[in-house]
C-alpha cells in the first residue's frame, strides 16, 4: 500500500501541499482529482523523490522511499522522458538494462497493441503516440504500482481509447494504480477510490462503489459539490 | 556499481559524436598546418627566392629540418583547435547536466527514478567527462608520432635531422600547457581542472534543488571556494611569511582536498535528496 501522511510542500511562498493523507491500495485503481495547480502532479513527485516535501512521510509497503523500491513503483509522467535522439528500440533496451523488473515479453506485446515502430526516433512522436509508449515503459515493469500523471491529457480520441483500453485488461489487474486528472470523464466508471484535492489538502476521498450505493452520487457529482461550494 | 559501469557508458554513448568531431578537428589542423609548412618551406629551399623576402625566413629555418622547429613554427594552427575543444569541453560541464532537464522530453525524471543510488549519476557524469579530458590529450599525445611520421614523409632524409618528441612539445606553447613535462605538474594542473568541475557540479546543483535562489547560491559556494583555496597565499604572504614553502604548499593542498570533499559530498546529497524537476 502506498501511504501519504500529512506532506506538505512550500514552493514559492505558497503551500502547494498542505497536511495531504490518503492511502492507495495494491488491486485497486485511485485517482488524485483536483483543477489544475492543486497538486496533483506534486503528490506523484514526491512519492517518486522527484521533489523533496517540506514535512510528513510517504511509506510504499511500510517502507521509505529508496532507490531498490523503484523496481516495485513505476512511473509515468505527463510526459515521455526518453531523449528525442534516442529510437523506441534504444528506449526498450536502456529499460531492460536498469530495471530487473523490466518485462521484454509485455514490451514486444504492448508495441503490437499500440502499434509501434521500433526504428521511429522519440523526438518524431505525435502526442498520442508518446502518450502510448509513455505507458508501455510504466506497463513493460513488473512493478507492484503504477502511478500515472494525466495519462488522457491532449490526445486524441483513438489514443485515448487505446489507452482507456489497457485499465480493463489484465495488464493492470492485482496492481495499485494511482493516478491524476482533472478531466474524470472516461474514468469515472473505471476507478475504484477518489480523492478530491482542494488548495494543497484533501477536502474528499471516498470509495467510488460505495458513494453510489449509499449516497447514490457518482464522482462528477460529489466533485459538483465540492468545487462548486 | 553495474548500474555506474551502464551510466558511464550511456554518457560516453551521449558524447561519442562530438568528441569524435573535435578529435578530428584537431587532427586535421594540425596534420594540415605541418604539411602547409613543410612544403612551403621545401619550396623556398628549392625555388630561388629574392634575398629581402627570404632573409626574414632562413634566420628561424635551419639547415637541416626538426620536427622540433615545425613544431615551434605552428602556434597559431596548433593552439585553436586545442582551444576549440576546451571551450566545447568547458561549455559541456554545464549541458551535461542541462541537457537531461531542456527540451521536450525531460530525461531527468527517468534518470531519477532508475533503481539504483543516485550518487552513481553523479559519480557517471564526472567520469565521463573526464575520461573526455584524458582521452583528448591521450589523442593529442598518439597524434604526435603521427606528425612525426608525416614530417619524415614530407622532408627528404638529406634535409632533415632527427628530433625528441618531447623537445618538440615543449617548443609549441599550446602543447606544453596541455601535456606538461614534468609529472607533478601535470598532477598539479589536473587535479586543480577536476576540483574546479566538481566544485561547479554542485553549484548546477544548488541551482538545480533551489532554482532562482540556487543561481545565489552557486555563486556564494564557487567564490567560497576561490577563497578557500587562495587562503593560505592570501593570509602568508611574502610581505608576512610565517609559513615555510613548503608548509604554504602543504596548506593549499589541504584547502583543496577539502574543497574536493564538500564538492563531491554536497552534490552528491543535493542530487539524492534536494533537486526537483
Amino acid at each position: 500500500m502506498i501511504e501519504v501522511k500529512d506532506i506538505r510542500k512550500r514552493y514559492r511562498r505558497r503551500d502547494v501541499l498542505n497536511g495531504v493523507s490518503f492511502t492507495a491500495a495494491k488491486g485497486e485503481i485511485t485517482c488524485l482529482i483536483g483543477v489544475n495547480g492543486a497538486g496533483k502532479s506534486t503528490i506523484l513527485k514526491a512519492i517518486m523523490g522527484l521533489t523533496p516535501i517540506s514535512g510528513g512521510s510517504i511509506h510504499i509497503d511500510e517502507q521509505s522511499l529508496r532507490p531498490q523500491l523503484y523496481e516495485k513503483i513505476a512511473f509515468v509522467p505527463d510526459h515521455l522522458t526518453m531523449p528525442s535522439g534516442m529510437k523506441l528500440s534504444e528506449a526498450i533496451k536502456f529499460m531492460a538494462d536498469f530495471y530487473d523488473s523490466w518485462n521484454n515479453a509485455r514490451a514486444r506485446e504492448l508495441m503490437q497493441f499500440f502499434r509501434l515502430n521500433y526504428s521511429d526516433k522519440i523526438g518524431s512522436l505525435s502526442k498520442g503516440t508518446a502518450a502510448k509508449f509513455n505507458l508501455l515503459l510504466g506497463l513493460g515493469q513488473d512493478s507492484d504500482y503504477l502511478l500515472m500523471d494525466e495519462p488522457f491529457s491532449g490526445i486524441d480520441l483513438f489514443s485515448r481509447e487505446a489507452i482507456a483500453n489497457v485499465f480493463t485488461s489484465d495488464l493492470i489487474e492485482g496492481r495499485g494504480v494511482l493516478l491524476t486528472t482533472h478531466e474524470i470523464g472516461e474514468l469515472e466508471h473505471l476507478i475504484d477510490k477518489a480523492v478530491l484535492l482542494q488548495d494543497g489538502k484533501v477536502s474528499r476521498a471516498f470509495n467510488c462503489e460505495e458513494m453510489r450505493y449509499e449516497e447514490g452520487k457518482s464522482v462528477i457529482d460529489v466533485m459538483r459539490e465540492v468545487y462548486r461550494a | 556499481m553495474n548500474r555506474y559501469l551502464k551510466l558511464f557508458h550511456m554518457e560516453v554513448h551521449r558524447f561519442r559524436w562530438m568528441l569524435a568531431i573535435l578529435m578530428g578537428i584537431t587532427a586535421a589542423c594540425q596534420i594540415s598546418a605541418l604539411i602547409w609548412t613543410l612544403t612551403k618551406e621545401l619550396y623556398r629551399r628549392r625555388e630561388p627566392v629574392p634575398q629581402d623576402i627570404g632573409n626574414t625566413f632562413q634566420v628561424s629555418a635551419p639547415e637541416q629540418l626538426t620536427f622540433e622547429w615545425a613544431m615551434a613554427n605552428n602556434q597559431l594552427l596548433f593552439i585553436l583547435p586545442i582551444l576549440i575543444c576546451i571551450s566545447v569541453l568547458a561549455l559541456y560541464i554545464f549541458f551535461i547536466w542541462y541537457r537531461d532537464w531542456i527540451g521536450r522530453h525531460t530525461f531527468i525524471y527517468r534518470l531519477l527514478v532508475l533503481p539504483t543510488a543516485r550518487r552513481n549519476l553523479y559519480l557517471a557524469k564526472i567520469s565521463a567527462f573526464l575520461l573526455f579530458v584524458f582521452g583528448f590529450v591521450s589523442f593529442q599525445l598518439v597524434l604526435m608520432p603521427i606528425l612525426n611520421v608525416i614530417f619524415k614523409l614530407i622532408v627528404p632524409a638529406d634535409q632533415r635531422a632527427d628530433s625528441h618528441i618531447v623537445d618538440a612539445i615543449s617548443r609549441n606553447l599550446a602543447l606544453v600547457e596541455l601535456i606538461p613535462r614534468q609529472f607533478e605538474q601535470f598532477l598539479y594542473y589536473y587535479g586543480m581542472g577536476t576540483i574546479a568541475v566538481l566544485a561547479i557540479f554542485t553549484a548546477i546543483l544548488l541551482e538545480r534543488s533551489y532554482r532562482r535562489l540556487g543561481i545565489l547560491y552557486g555563486v556564494l559556494y564557487l567564490s567560497g571556494c576561490v577563497l578557500a583555496v587562495m587562503s593560505p597565499s592570501l593570509l602568508f604572504d611574502s610581505r608576512h611569511p610565517y609559513l615555510y614553502p613548503n608548509e604554504l604548499y602543504a596548506a593549499e593542498l589541504i584547502m583543496f582536498v577539502f574543497v574536493l570533499c564538500i564538492s563531491v559530498w554536497l552534490g552528491i546529497r543535493l542530487l539524492a535528496k534536494k533537486i526537483t524537476v
